[in-house]
C-alpha cells in the first residue's frame, strides 16, 4: 500500500497538497460568502447576511431565460452525442480494418483542439454560406466538443463486456440489433447514464463555443459573461454559487454511476 | 469459446454482420461536416484578401508585419508555456504524494477533492479568482490587516494573473495524467532501489520520473493546447490592454467582421496546436493513455 515514503517527505508533500487545495477552494469559499453579503461591493469586511442576491437572480428575466436555453441545448447535445458515441464505440470495439487506430484518434481529435477553434471555424463557415449565428449552431458545435468524451467513456465499458454473451444470443438466432438492444445496452446502462450526465454538464457550462456561435441569444454562461464584462452585478456571486452547486451535484451523480458499474463488472 | 457453441449451424455464434465499420460513419460524418470542412474553409479563406483574385499571402504578411499581432501570439505562447511550467512543478510532487504516500482509501477522496471544483465552468472559476486577486479582494484585505496598512497586490489584469488561473487548471489535469501512469509503476522497482541503498529522492529521479514521463507529456500537451487558445481567463484575469491571440480573434470577428483576417489568426493557432501536439506522436506505445 504505502511504498515506504519517508515521514518527513510525506509531511512536506502533505503540506503541499493542503496548500494547493486551499488555493483551489479559497476563491469558491469567498464567492459563497459574498453571495450572502448584503454589501453592494465585493469588499471586506462582511456586512449583513442576506438571501437578497439569490432572490434577485430569480426576479431577473435573463438568468431564467439563459438557464432554460442552456438546459434545452445541453439536453439535446447530451442525447445526440451519447447516441452517436455509443454506435461509434460499439463499432470500434467490434470491427477490424486497416487504419482503425487512426480513425479512432481522428474521432477523438476535438479533445486536443482549443474550443475557440471549433467556435470560430463553425462561425466563419456558416456565416459564409449564409447562416446566421444561432442556438442551433451552438448545438452542433457542442456535440462536436463532447462527443469524444462520450466515445471514451462508453468504449471502455463495451470493451469489458464478455463477448460470449452476445455470441450466445447470435447462436440462438438473435440479430445484431437485437443482441445490442438486449445485451450490450443493459450491460452499459450505468456508463450510458453517466455519459449522458457528463456530456450534459460539459455542454451546460460551455461558454466559448456558445459565445462565438450566437449574436443575441443567451445561454446561462453567456449571460454570466456579459454581466461580468459589462459592469458589476453583485447577484453574480449567487448565480455562480448555484451554477457551481448544480454542476458539482451532477458530477457526483455521474461518479456514483461509474462506481456502481465498476462494482458490477 | 466460439467453437464450443458453433455446433447448430454454420453461422451460429458468429456475428450476423461481420464488420461493423458503418457504425463509425455518423461520428465521421459529423467530424467531416462540422470540423474538417469548416477548418479547411478557414484555411482557404486565410489565403484570400480583398482586392486580390488568386490566392495570396497578404494576410500572413499583414500578421507578421504587425507588432500588435505578433505580440499577441507571443503572449499566448508565453502564457500557456508558463502555465504548463508552473503546473508541472506542482503536479509532479502532488501525483507522487497521491500515488506513493497515501493509503488507497484516502487517495480517491483526495483525488476527488482536487478535481471537484473543475466540474464547474471556467468562467465562474475565473470570476471567483478575481474576487481573491483584486486589490480590494480578500488576500489584499488580509495582508493589509496583517501589515497594518493598505496593500496593493497589482496582480489582477496582468499576465501573472492569467498564468495563475490557467496553472491551477493545469495542476489538476497534469496531476491526473501523472497519477494514472504512476499508479501502474511496479513498486518492487522502488523496493529494489531502497534495498540497494538508494534514498527516496533517487527512487524518484531514477524510477518514478522516467516511467511517468509519458503521462506528463500527455498532460502538459493538453494543458498547453487548452491554455494557448483560451479566451475567458486572459479576459477576466489578464485584462484586455495586452490581448492574447484568442482575444484578437474575437475582436476581429465580432468587431471588424474581417473574416479572412480572423481566419488567418485561427490558422496560425491551428499550426501552434499541431506543433504542440507533435510530442504525442512520439508516444506510439503509450497511445493507451489517450484512448
Amino acid at each position: 500500500m504505502i511504498a515506504g515514503s519517508g515521514v518527513a517527505t510525506r509531511g512536506a508533500l502533505g503540506i503541499l497538497f493542503a496548500t494547493v487545495a486551499a488555493v483551489i477552494y479559497l476563491p469558491i469559499i469567498v464567492m459563497i460568502v459574498f453571495s450572502f453579503n448584503s454589501g453592494r461591493y465585493q469588499v471586506m469586511p462582511f456586512r449583513e447576511f442576506t438571501f437578497g442576491w439569490y432572490r434577485r437572480t430569480f426576479q431577473d428575466v435573463q438568468y431564467p431565460e439563459g438557464f432554460a436555453n442552456s438546459v434545452a441545448i445541453a439536453s439535446a447535445v447530451s442525447v445526440t452525442a451519447t447516441a452517436i458515441a455509443f454506435i461509434c464505440a460499439y463499432s470500434l470495439v467490434n470491427s477490424k480494418f486497416p487504419g482503425k487506430t487512426a480513425v479512432a484518434l481522428f474521432v477523438l481529435a476535438p479533445l486536443a483542439v482549443p474550443l475557440i477553434l471549433i467556435g470560430i471555424s463553425l462561425r466563419i463557415y456558416f456565416v459564409s454560406i449564409g447562416f446566421e449565428p444561432s442556438l442551433a449552431l451552438v448545438y452542433v458545435g457542442q456535440v462536436l466538443y463532447v462527443m469524444p468524451l462520450a466515445v471514451l467513456n462508453i468504449r471502455n465499458r463495451i470493451a469489458q463486456i464478455p463477448k460470449s454473451q452476445e455470441e450466445a444470443a447470435w447462436a440462438l438466432g438473435a440479430s445484431r440489433i437485437r443482441s445490442i438492444i438486449e445485451i450490450v445496452v443493459p450491460s452499459c446502462r450505468y456508463s450510458i447514464a453517466a455519459t449522458l450526465i457528463i456530456t450534459f454538464t460539459f455542454a451546460f457550462d460551455e461558454f466559448v463555443i456558445a459565445y462565438f456561435l450566437t449574436n443575441f441569444s443567451i445561454t446561462l454562461p453567456i449571460k454570466i459573461w456579459t454581466t461580468l464584462v459589462t459592469g458589476f452585478d453583485p447577484a453574480i456571486n449567487a448565480v455562480g454559487v448555484m451554477v457551481f452547486a448544480f454542476s458539482i451535484a451532477l458530477g457526483i451523480v455521474a461518479q456514483a454511476l461509474f462506481m456502481r458499474k465498476d462494482r458490477r463488472s | 469459446m466460439v467453437d464450443a457453441i458453433d455446433s447448430s449451424g454454420a453461422s451460429a455464434g458468429k456475428p450476423p454482420v461481420a464488420n461493423l465499420w458503418q457504425g463509425i460513419l455518423p461520428a465521421l460524418l459529423l467530424m467531416g461536416a462540422f470540423f474538417i470542412v469548416p477548418i479547411g474553409y478557414m484555411v482557404g479563406l486565410s489565403f484570400a484578401a480583398p482586392g486580390s483574385d488568386g490566392p495570396t499571402l497578404a494576410n500572413y504578411e499583414n500578421f507578421f508585419a504587425n507588432e500588435r499581432f505578433t505580440d499577441a501570439l507571443g503572449r499566448s505562447l508565453l502564457m500557456a508555456g508558463s502555465a504548463v511550467a508552473v503546473a508541472s512543478a506542482i503536479a509532479y510532487p502532488l501525483a507522487y504524494f497521491l500515488t506513493f504516500a497515501v493509503s488507497r482509501k484516502r487517495r480517491l477522496a483526495l483525488l476527488f477533492l482536487l478535481i471537484a471544483p473543475f466540474w464547474t465552468s471556467f468562467t465562474i472559476r475565473a470570476f471567483s479568482w478575481q474576487l481573491v486577486l483584486s486589490d480590494s479582494g480578500v488576500v489584499a484585505y488580509w495582508l493589509g490587516k496583517a501589515l497594518g496598512g493598505p496593500v496593493s497586490l497589482g496582480i489582477l489584469y496582468t499576465m501573472a494573473a492569467s498564468v495563475f488561473g490557467l496553472a491551477l487548471f493545469g495542476v489538476m489535469l497534469i496531476t491526473l495524467m501523472l497519477f494514472s501512469v504512476m499508479a501502474t509503476i511496479d513498486e518492487r522497482l522502488l523496493e529494489a532501489n531502497r534495498d540497494l541503498g538508494g534514498g527516496e529522492l533517487r527512487g524518484f529521479f531514477e524510477v518514478v520520473l522516467p516511467l511517468s514521463l509519458p503521462g506528463w507529456v500527455v498532460g502538459a500537451v493538453l494543458t498547453f493546447i487548452i491554455c494557448v487558445g483560451d479566451y475567458a481567463v486572459p479576459t477576466l484575469l489578464g485584462g484586455g490592454f495586452k490581448p492574447v491571440l484568442a482575444q484578437l480573434m474575437l475582436s476581429t470577428l465580432k468587431g471588424t467582421y474581417d473574416l479572412s483576417m480572423a481566419a488567418t489568426f485561427a490558422v496560425i493557432l491551428v499550426l501552434v496546436v499541431l506543433i504542440a501536439a507533435f510530442p504525442l506522436s512520439l508516444l506510439r506505445n503509450q497511445t493507451r493513455l489517450l484512448q
